[in-house]
């Protein structure tokens, strides 16, 4: 009996293990399997399961009874002009909503679904034919188009966790992103160098083209308010088995290893939440020296928030290590903002409680580059004293209290001298 | 059973007769009272009415069941989100303090009623010991006749029922009964100079200021009353007494209200009774004076003391009010003196239509014959001028002039109306039935046989014109009756919160709009969901839905009040920015387009510009924005764009367009403002509708998160 509820536990840990692992990838045609086998079998290498499907497969399906069966999806099919089955671009978008993340490439002929997600996504793939072109980075390989692009790694998002530190120059060849400046959730990841722009290289230029220069942007990124992650490249062969062995030589330069293969595994890792992503483990709120969080506080106190994050890394879950944590406690306006102190992830500030009572939020907003969004809050409230807990005596008051008893002791002292004093002379009224 | 009656009470002597019926008749009068303000549950159910009502109950309810003391700390976090309410400290615990003290003990009788059912059938309640006391007060102001005539009167008298129907469980219900049985007490200790008396009225008083705020009359009213009589030469040891220990002890009394805390040495409205105490002092004193020192000692001494004491009294005014120890005139009280400067100066207290001036016709419509009574009354005062009658002279004319000022006062008009009318009606009853009384006695006596016999042609006209005026009076009462009860019942007797109406073939149609939308967001949404409406439904909210409010009827903080007005008039994307601020989940409008319910928030909406446009932050919204260039609010396509496409307007009208509400009208016909409005086709960016009531009566829309893949 207890064998088979562990049993059971084991299996329902491991499903739910391989639950966060399930990747659909919709290929151009099955030929791509092959040709980014490198690429996939990094994918197999980190544990996620791949289901291969061609892109206009008609039994295309990642929605069963209501829930979604992959977590992520893969896009390599640049071309592909409609997704087969039920799959559409606002099943993509719904997917994304819905915490999903998906790694999208296009190429210089993008189709039209995938122009449609990016879109939704906030950036706008370059018009058909056009490719990013670079007369002064160009690899040696190239075939004078100057369409074979050697990315610099100072064009590199400055995010260690997104690039994984690649140091070496990229090899692309594909069509230019332009990202909307108004949504401040995308990310470019990698740029055009200052001197590339998107063009059609077959035709000539009549007109200023869309994308110049440091405006290029070859791979973006969007990590969406739900921390569901999108990555769209302009090119499909910078993930292929090609460009992962290639070498690279800008001009007459000395021939290095393209980076592609590192990056892209980083950059997919990171995509498919395996790099980056912050836990909020627990979130707790009490007095100084107590433990647990009261039903209110009142004004003056000390409290102390903590909160427990914990980074996955290599898989497994760590205590995150990052000091710059903040929390503010607020009532429409923030009125203390602390810089949290993190001991080995658990993450703590003590401060004193305003003199203002109301409905306070514990808010934490901690956005960083290539970590997901922690977005807290805790709501207390915050009482007035009770009104046995003002002081009972003021020392400024005790001319007060002096004048009140000695006015007492004077009118029992009259009323007795004015009651039993007998004159002469008879009675006589005051006043 | 009647026809042994008679022979029994013949076997009374006169006294037991008359007690016999002073009796039958006040208890009449009691039962009365009570039962007329009945028509409500009887027609509806058993419900609390109105919106301040609501916030009444919830208080009653958490002091029931959690004791006083948790009662006076309460501080109310689902109330003026994200401020919170001290509800202990701002409010006037005697109304939920008496009905729980009764809650309780019936249920130490064992009589178990809930906490509902006390509050519905307080007011009512004290309705009845009104009546009591009124026949109290009167007698002792006049007679026992006009003390019975004025408490049948006030047991029906429509400007005191429409505070206080069954359901309507308000502070004014028990205040009036306060109000006069602090009276009451008053002219007892100005009558006998009686310490005992004077500390029983400041006993009355505290249980006066600890349920309403208009105290504040009754603490200008009995100073006056001294000072009049002081101007008058009419100042005695008597009252001297009354009002030196009224003062001091109802003064220290009044300051343990915590909401009234140190306000009556502070503000200027109690400044004339610090002022008459001094006074008081001062008047003492020099009689005392006087009475020890020759004349011409005495003039110096009275000239020097005068300016030296006037001149420190004014300079200390002076610099108190200068370094703002004393309040300066607030709103309220000048809105009093000068009835057009609310209106000027504070959006939000003119907004409330219960401050607005009275007019003319309700003064007919809530007090009938009583308003021409009321000099007959005044007239018999004055013939027979007497300290107390001073009083009640007093009374009369400064509650027929707050009347005027404002509608809610009315309510304290009325038992002085009463009691007036009750002394003309009595008094002139008795002139007129002597005769009536005496054509009977004729015949019987014969001691004064020439006197009669010189009158007895002119005594049968006088007997004629007597029966013709109680016949007259007798009218004028019942149709008073008539009158009083048809007001009741028509005017009155609505709880506001259950609308009925009647439609095309006669039946009557209601309309539970209210309870159902708050009832759906009482099931509906989390627990801790903020929802935002205009404040006129807050209290209702609280206490039915039980979720957090932004602003409710205890209009404290204009700034908050303002910052909704705001939200409401401006475009989506303020509104959204506001939202966002506040924390709002849920907005809740009250819509009337469709059953023709003319009290709804588009109605309202030229209050909410105004408030919202009162402070800084909202100085962008101007009321003539929102009106056609010709000047007019109008919902229909020649409206102000501005007004087309404020939040307010889409909330209200959302899917609106597509609805038809009249026969042989076009879609989207408002039968309220009866137009057709102007954008019909329309959606909302920042808002879904959540819930639309049956009749449309109250919509309630959610507040969208941000976008989840980007900025709007």
């Amino acid at each position: 009996m207890r064998l088979v509820s562990l049993l059971c536990i084991l299996v329902v840990g491991i499903s739910q293990c391989l639950a966060e692992k399930r990747i659909l990838a919709l290929l151009e045609n099955l030929a791509v399997k092959e040709t980014h086998s490198i690429f996939f079998s990094m994918l197999n290498r980190h544990g996620f399961s791949v289901t291969y499907k061609v892109a206009d497969d008609s039994t295309l399906q990642i929605k069963k009874y209501g829930e979604f069966v992959y977590d992520h999806i893969v896009v390599f099919a640049p071309t592909v002009e409609e997704f087969g089955g039920s799959l559409n671009a606002d099943m993509i978008t719904e997917f994304i909503d819905n915490g999903g993340n998906i790694l999208i490439t296009g190429n210089s002929n993008t189709g039209e679904v995938l122009r449609e997600i990016a879109s939704e996504c906030g950036f706008e793939v370059d018009e058909e034919g056009t490719n990013v072109i670079d007369h002064l980075n160009f690899d040696a390989k190239d075939t004078g188009h100057h369409t074979l692009v050697v990315a610099d790694p100072k064009d590199f998002i400055k995010s260690e966790l997104i690039t994984g530190g690649v140091k070496s120059p990229l090899l692309y060849r594909g069509t230019g992103i332009l990202a909307d400046p108004g949504n401040p959730l995308v990310l470019e990841v990698l740029t055009g160098s200052s001197t590339s722009y998107s063009a059609n290289p077959e035709q000539p230029i009549k007109e200023y083209p869309h994308a110049v220069g440091k405006n290029t942007v070859l791979i973006a990124g969007l990590q969406a308010r739900n921390n569901a992650r999108v990555i769209f490249s302009g090119s499909l062969e910078f993930f292929s088995d090609e460009f992962f062995n290639a070498e690279v030589a800008k001009g007459n330069g000395k021939a290095v290893a393209a980076g592609n293969a590192e990056f892209a595994e980083a950059l997919t890792l990171w995509c498919f939440k395996e790099r980056g992503v912050l836990r909020v483990d627990s979130i707790n709120h009490h007095l100084v020296g107590e433990t647990s969080p009261p039903d209110f506080y009142t004004i003056r106190e000390n409290v102390e928030f903590e909160i427990n994050v914990v980074e996955k890394k290599d898989g497994s879950w760590v205590p995150f290590k990052g000091q710059d944590v903040q929390v503010e406690f607020v009532r429409i306006d923030p009125f203390v903002r602390a810089t949290m102190k993190n001991v080995n992830g658990r993450v703590s500030a003590q401060f004193k409680i305003p003199d203002v009572y109301g409905v306070y939020q514990f808010k934490v907003n901690y956005l960083r580059l290539g970590l997901t969004r922690i977005q807290t809050s805790t709501q207390v409230s915050v009482r007035p004293l009770r009104h046995d807990q003002y002081e009972r005596f003021i020392s400024s008051a005790y001319p007060y209290y002096a004048s009140a008893f000695s006015m007492m002791g004077g009118v029992f002292l009259f009323a007795i001298v004015f009651l039993y004093y007998k004159e002469d002379e008879g009675k006589k009224k005051a006043e | 059973m009647s026809g042994s009656v008679v022979p029994v009470l013949g076997r009374f002597s006169v006294e037991k007769q008359e007690s016999l019926l002073k009796l039958s008749i006040l208890s009449i009068s009691v039962v009365l009272a009570f039962s007329t303000r009945l028509f409500s549950v009887l027609r509806f159910e058993s419900v609390i009415h109105e919106f301040d009502p609501y916030f009444n109950y919830r208080t009653t309810r958490f002091l029931a069941e959690n004791g006083f003391y948790s009662f006076h700390n309460w501080f109310d976090d689902r109330a003026w989100y994200p401020l919170g309410r001290i509800i202990g400290g701002t409010i006037y615990p005697g109304l939920m303090v008496t009905a729980s003290t009764i809650y309780h003990f019936l249920n130490s009788l064992n009589i178990t009623l809930d906490v509902r059912e006390v509050c519905v059938f307080l007011a009512p309640l004290f309705s009845s010991l009104t009546a009591i006391m009124t026949y109290l007060l009167t007698s002792e102001l006049h007679s026992v006749g006009a003390g019975l005539c004025a408490a049948g009167m006030i047991a029906i008298v429509p400007g005191y029922i429409s505070r206080s129907v069954a359901g309507s469980y308000d502070n004014e219900g028990i205040a009036i009964f306060c109000m006069l049985f602090t009276y009451y007490l008053w002219i007892k200790s100005v009558k006998t100079g009686n310490i005992y008396w004077a500390a029983l009225c400041s006993v009355a008083y505290f249980y006066m200021v600890s349920s309403w705020g208009g105290y504040v009359f009754l603490i200008n009213i009995i100073p006056l009353h001294v000072l009049v009589l002081m101007i008058c030469g009419r100042f005695s040891h008597k009252t001297y007494i009354a009002y030196s220990t009224v003062y001091t002890l109802g003064t220290l009394l009044s300051m343990q209200i915590s909401f009234v805390g140190f306000q009556p040495v502070q503000t200027s409205e109690h400044m004339l009774a610090l002022g008459v105490f001094g006074l008081c002092q001062i008047l003492a004193f020099v009689e005392y004076l006087r009475a020890n020192m020759t004349q011409e000692n005495f003039n110096v001494l009275f000239k020097s003391l005068i300016i030296i004491i006037s001149g420190i009294i004014g300079v200390g005014l002076g610099v108190l009010t200068l370094s703002g120890k004393v309040a300066p005139w607030t709103g309220r009280f000048y809105s009093l003196l000068d009835p057009s400067y609310a209106k000027n100066n504070i959006p939000i207290i003119a907004s409330v239509s219960e401050h607005q001036p009275t007019s003319w016709s309700s003064f007919y419509f809530d007090l009938q014959i009583l308003t021409f009574l009321f000099p007959a009354g005044l007239y018999y005062c004055f013939s027979k001028l007497t300290d107390h009658n001073i009083f009640i002279i007093l009374y009369g004319v400064f509650a027929v002039y707050f009347a005027g000022v404002m509608v809610r006062l009315m309510l304290v008009l009325a038992p002085v109306m009463c009691i007036l009318s009750g002394i003309a009606v009595s008094s002139s009853l008795s002139t007129y039935m002597k005769y009536l009384d005496s054509s009977n006695q004729q015949t019987k006596s014969t001691s004064k046989v020439g006197k009669i016999k010189q009158d007895s042609s002119s005594n049968t006209q006088k007997e004629g014109i007597a029966y013709i005026f109680v016949g007259m009076i007798t009218f004028f009462l019942i149709s008073y009756t008539f009158h009083c009860t048809w007001v009741t019942s028509e005017a009155y007797s609505s709880p506001s919160i259950v609308l009925s109406a009647r439609s095309h073939d006669g039946s009557r149609i209601i309309f539970d709009d209210f309870r159902e939308a708050y009832w759906w967001l009482r099931m509906n949404t989390p627990e801790d969901a903020k929802v935002m409406s205009w404040w006129d439904y807050g209290y209702q909210i609280t206490a039915m839905a039980n979720r957090t409010i932004i602003v409710d009827n205890n209009t404290w903080n204009n700034t908050h009040i303002s910052r909704v007005g705001q939200a409401m008039a401006s475009t989506e994307d303020k509104a959204y920015e506001i939202m966002r601020e506040l924390d709002v989940n849920y907005v809740l409008v009250i819509f009337g387009g469709l059953t023709g319910y003319s009290s709804d928030d588009i109605n309202k909406f030229l209050w909410m510009v105004r408030i919202g446009g009162s402070t800084p932050e909202g100085a962008h919204i101007k009321e003539w924005d929102y009106y056609t260039p010709s000047g007019e609010f109008r919902v229909d396509s020649e409206g102000s764009q501005t007004l087309l496409n404020c939040m307010m307007y889409k909330m209200c009208y959302y899917r609106f367009g597509q609805v038809y509400t009249e026969g042989g009208k076009p879609p989207g016909y408002d039968r309220v403002r009866n137009a057709e409005i102007g954008v019909k086709d329309f959606e909302l960016d920042v808002l879904e509708e959540a819930y639309t009531s049956e009749h449309w009566i109250v919509r309630i829309y959610k507040v969208k998160d941000l976008p989840n893949r980007g900025s709007r």
